[in-house]
């Protein structure tokens, strides 16, 4: 089949499934809802992103913060703009866990939302004081358990990623810990380092040129593979804690409703972005990559939500944690 | 002087802290107070509630015994038309976009003074919507719609 | 010396004909968009940092700096002029500054803050550039314990911040307190205060209340009797301190910049405290205490010093740990991850040019600022001549836009209004609101920093006496009680004299 005829017939799908609406997509700028305030590592991703996909897009893609309540805020007001693709969402994890966090959300989940794909995936590891006493990973565990009671365990607040890693920990090892909620990721890593608390999990975004200074020290990587970034550091599984795994994963959301060729079209121009070198390399930077051009896709996102929704159903209900 | 001196405004006063102690504090029920290792999340509004109250009691004791100064006039049309203004612009900048939300929302604040006539009201609220939307909207890219959807036919 | 090399480093990034264009640019938007009301540092710092993606790491936050400073400054005009503060930090510059306003000493005003900021900003600088990592080393001392030894003392302090009466102010520090737990509390997950409504779920915005009690309520006041009372007066004075006022800022410049320097390394908050702590040690230190709050020079020029140095060396934790001290840094990360760095113990090393550059800049940034700004005064001041009912509506429409920009929460509008009601009844009833918003800030500090030193002690709350820094800052508190009480009581029994004698 010659190239032309293809174009043609993938024009005529486009035109039968959407007449004349989807065509000139977009005809003007995209806002990118964040649901945190501007600075995070979040925010920091969505902007790294956007800039790409307006490249792409030709139009202006532009971010705006709506912060509050975990990241609910943001994801209802989202769920509730006008499905046409000028509204879109970069949440993460939290979207899949605070559908069990927040007993009356203003929104469904799993039915209020149409996908466009997952954008990148933050490893988390665990991390103690410099001066906290044992060697390795497997000197960790056998020391947490028999110190339980003398040992502090921070976290960035409730539903935060490194509260959920916590929690995880917590039930594998199947010892209470003290815990110290603050208010997000910064000053749990400031008393961490000053020595006022043990250990936490974290997202390599704030650990990785803590550890590489040697502020801080490295037991355990939460995913399946070594990172890249720390080839010596082994993970939880190799460990034998293979179910604390978490990391934080990224996904664009449009409103349910929204035209499928829309939520293609965002959902290529978003393989693009993720395909650039300055995006590779910011990534990297961060110790983190963007997901493959498969993982960039609405099937993707969407059984990535959906099994997500079920694991952190069960942890978050045993630990009787709830957000509101 | 026959009556007792009184000073009317702190009395006022203390009778407004006392009040507002009792709405914190009646809102402050419903949460677990903890214990001093675990405090729960009202141990301390529950203590700076009853705190609020008891200055609100001194305020109020302290007014008897002395003169108060008067109050003066209040500004009945600032804040029929200055308080409103910023909750107007709240309501309708997603509806009707920053544009008109804005020109809006300078014409009634504009109303709040008796100095201003109809027509330089009309003027500043045109000059302030011209040059915020090209200072915010154009200048800075900030995600504002410039018309909403609800002026969309 | 490596020191001189390394700042010779610096000034060479710093002062390429490139970068000095950036950082002008950077200070010149930071001071017109933060002068516009309802407007501050963090909400002008987002709004331009768009800008400053495409441009070389080292430029871009070159630029943000100087958007930093600008915003600031800008921020402090807007306190002085109107009595509109966008951050906690002018909250205290509007209390006498505006008083100079109204007095016709608003160029005067002006001016003592730019001159008090460059002064403190430089000396800061090198503070930044000497002492880093000593410094870090002490911040990272400061546990939960030493935070809330810090912030009663701060409570303690913000007593004698009111000109009214004591049992007033102190209400209005517990209300603060009451209105800064609005929200989750981050123990629990559970909502406090907050009526069942979502928005209020993160707390309530600050910008929304500063903008709500002061200037609103202030708008309302003006108001009032719009046919017999004048808001400004109309001769306004020279615009420049004369030598005799100058006499009287040295002292209070040089105590405001070493208390600012000393609190703004602490990354928990304490760069809060540092305009507040200024302004009362000038007020206890003045042999005229009852001039502050109707437009008391030192009011002017010890704040604004503290709060620029403070702003100076909140980069020291920043630049050596990689940690936000308030979110005016945690935007500035945002800004340097997307460049490619990653902020963290390792920038020093590994980047040197970037470290002593954004150094350098620091100062010039300073530099500019101060250049630019005396001559713009002079534009400032002549604001003031505009009617006050053209003025109001136009300040009514920025502060709507600028509220709500930050988080695009139409709850905040609503909270601008509620506040300014709330200010506008406040001051009828002659509370004052500076302790409010003390208590607003210092608040949610407060708590979270009491509740997790009982953790780390396990319940024992001998922490705050056991530990050496804690045990210190409370005597200091202490100290600070008597100074305030003991006045207070003998003034009361010269009253009940004279009373009885008549």
């Amino acid at each position: 089949m010659s190239v032309s005829k293809l174009l043609g017939a993938a024009c005529a799908v486009t035109l039968v499934a959407a007449p004349a609406f989807a065509q000139g997509y977009p005809e003007r700028q995209v806002t990118m809802v964040v649901p945190f305030t501007a600075g995070g590592p979040t925010d920091t991703v969505a902007r790294l992103v956007a800039e790409r996909m307006s490249a792409d897009l030709g139009k202006q893609v532009i971010v705006e913060n709506v912060g509050g309540a975990g990241g609910t805020l943001g994801a209802g007001q989202v769920a509730k703009a006008d499905p046409d693709g000028y509204t879109v969402l970069l949440h993460h994890i939290g979207m899949a866990t605070s559908d069990t966090l927040y007993r009356n959300l203003a929104y469904d989940t799993e039915n209020a939302f149409d996908y466009v794909g997952l954008v990148t995936d933050v490893p988390m590891v665990i991390v103690a004081r410099k001066d906290f006493e044992p060697a390795d990973f497997p000197a960790f565990v056998d020391y947490v358990k028999g110190h339980a009671e003398d040992l502090t365990l921070a976290n960035a607040g409730i539903g935060a990623a490194s509260h959920l890693c916590g929690m995880l920990l917590m039930q594998a090892l199947d010892v209470p810990l003290v815990t110290v909620p603050y208010k997000g990721t910064g000053p749990a890593m400031t008393d961490l380092l000053g020595g006022q608390v043990d250990f936490m999990c974290d997202q390599t975004t704030n650990t990785t040129q803590q550890i590489k200074g040697g502020t801080i020290k490295a037991y355990a990587a939460t995913t399946p593979e070594r990172l890249a970034v720390f080839p010596d550091l082994p993970t939880t599984a190799e460990g034998g804690l293979p179910e604390v795994q978490v990391s934080i994963w990224h996904g664009i959301y449009t409103p349910k409703g929204t035209p499928a060729e829309v939520n293609q079209r965002l959902s290529a121009s978003l393989q693009k972005a993720l395909a650039d070198e300055g995006v590779i390399k910011a990534m990297a930077d961060l110790g983190t990559a963007p997901v493959s051009a498969e993982e960039a896709t609405p099937e993707a996102l969407k059984a990535k939500l959906e099994s997500e929704i079920a694991r952190w159903k069960p942890v978050i209900e045993a630990a009787g944690v709830y957000a509101d | 002087m026959a009556t007792k001196p009184r000073d009317d405004t702190d009395m006022i006063a203390g009778l407004l802290l006392m009040a507002a102690a009792a709405f914190f504090g009646w809102q402050t029920t419903g949460l677990e107070v903890g214990t001093s290792l675990r405090m729960g999340p009202g141990y301390f509004p529950m203590l700076l509630s009853g705190l609020l109250f008891l200055l609100g009691v001194w305020v109020f004791l302290k007014s008897f015994g002395r003169e108060g100064e008067p109050t003066g006039p209040i500004a009945w049309r600032g804040i029929l038309f200055i308080l409103p203004a910023p909750v107007f612009f709240g309501l309708t900048v997603r509806g009707l976009g920053f544009v008109p939300a804005l020109f809006l929302t300078s014409l009634i604040a504009s109303q709040a003074s008796v100095k201003m006539r109809p027509l330089p009201a009309l003027v500043l609220a045109v000059l302030v919507t011209i040059i915020s939307t090209l200072i915010f909207s154009y200048g800075l890219g900030l995600p504002f719609r410039r018309f909403g959807p609800w002026l969309d036919f | 010396m490596d020191l001189l090399s390394n700042l010779g480093m610096g000034f060479s990034v710093a002062s390429s004909f490139a970068n000095l264009g950036f950082c002008l640019i950077g200070v010149l938007l930071g001071t017109l968009i933060g002068v516009l009301p309802g407007i501050g540092a963090t909400a002008t710092i987002a709004m331009l940092l768009p800008i400053t993606f495409q441009l070389e790491p080292v430029s871009s936050l070159i630029m943000l700096a100087g958007i930093y400073y600008g915003a600031q400054y800008g921020g402090s005009t807007t306190a002085i002029l109107i009595n509109m503060p966008g951050e906690s930090s002018s909250a205290v510059t509007a209390i006498d500054g505006y008083q100079m306003a109204r007095k016709g000493r608003a160029g005067t005003a002006l001016a003592t803050a730019a001159l008090g900021s460059f002064f403190a900003g430089s000396v800061a600088t090198f503070l930044v550039a000497i002492f880093a990592p000593p410094l870090t080393a002490i911040a990272l001392e400061f546990g939960a314990a030493e935070y809330f030894s810090l912030m009663v003392l701060g409570l303690v302090m913000s007593v004698a911040l009111a000109h009214g009466t004591v049992p007033k102010a102190l209400a209005m520090v517990v209300l603060g307190l009451l209105l800064g737990i609005v929200g989750t509390d981050v123990y629990t997950g559970t909502p406090r205060f907050t009526l069942g409504i979502t928005q209020f779920s993160d707390g309530l915005n600050f910008v929304a209340l500063a903008v709500g009690v002061f200037g609103i309520a202030e708008i309302l006041r003006n108001l009032e009797d719009e046919h017999e009372r004048q808001v400004m007066t109309r001769n306004i004075n020279s615009l420049f301190p004369n030598r005799d006022e100058l006499r009287q800022i040295i002292g209070p410049v040089l105590r405001g910049t070493g208390v600012g320097s000393i609190l703004g390394i602490l990354p928990g908050g304490g760069a809060i405290l540092a305009s507040f702590a200024s302004y009362t040690i000038e007020k206890k230190l003045s042999k005229h205490p009852e001039e502050f709050g109707h437009g008391a020079i030192a009011g002017v020029a010890g704040p604004e010093s503290a709060n620029n140095a403070g702003a100076q060396t909140s980069f020291i934790p920043l630049l050596t740990l990689g940690i936000p001290a308030n979110p005016v840094m945690a935007l500035m990360i945002g800004a340097m991850i997307i460049q490619g760095i990653v902020p963290g113990p390792s920038v020093v090393t590994d980047q040197p040019e970037l470290f002593w550059g954004i150094i350098a800049s620091m100062w010039i940034g300073n530099l500019m600022l101060v250049v630019l700004n005396l001559p713009l005064i002079g534009l400032w001041v002549k604001l003031l001549t505009v009617p006050y009912f053209v003025l109001f509506p136009i300040i009514m429409a920025m502060c709507s836009i600028g509220v709500y920009s930050v988080n695009s929460n139409v709850y905040d509008l609503f909270a601008v209004a509620f506040f300014g009601l709330l200010g506008y009844v406040l001051s009828k009833l002659r509370f004052e609101p500076a302790p409010l918003l003390l208590g607003f800030v210092l608040g949610p500090l407060l708590e979270e920093n009491l509740r997790r030193a009982m953790i780390l002690s396990r319940g024992d709350p001998t922490t705050f006496v056991t530990r050496p820094i804690s045990a210190g800052l409370l005597v200091l508190a202490l100290a600070v009680l008597v100074l305030v009480f003991l006045p207070q009581i003998r003034r009361r029994r010269e009253e009940v004299f004279t009373e009885s004698e008549g």
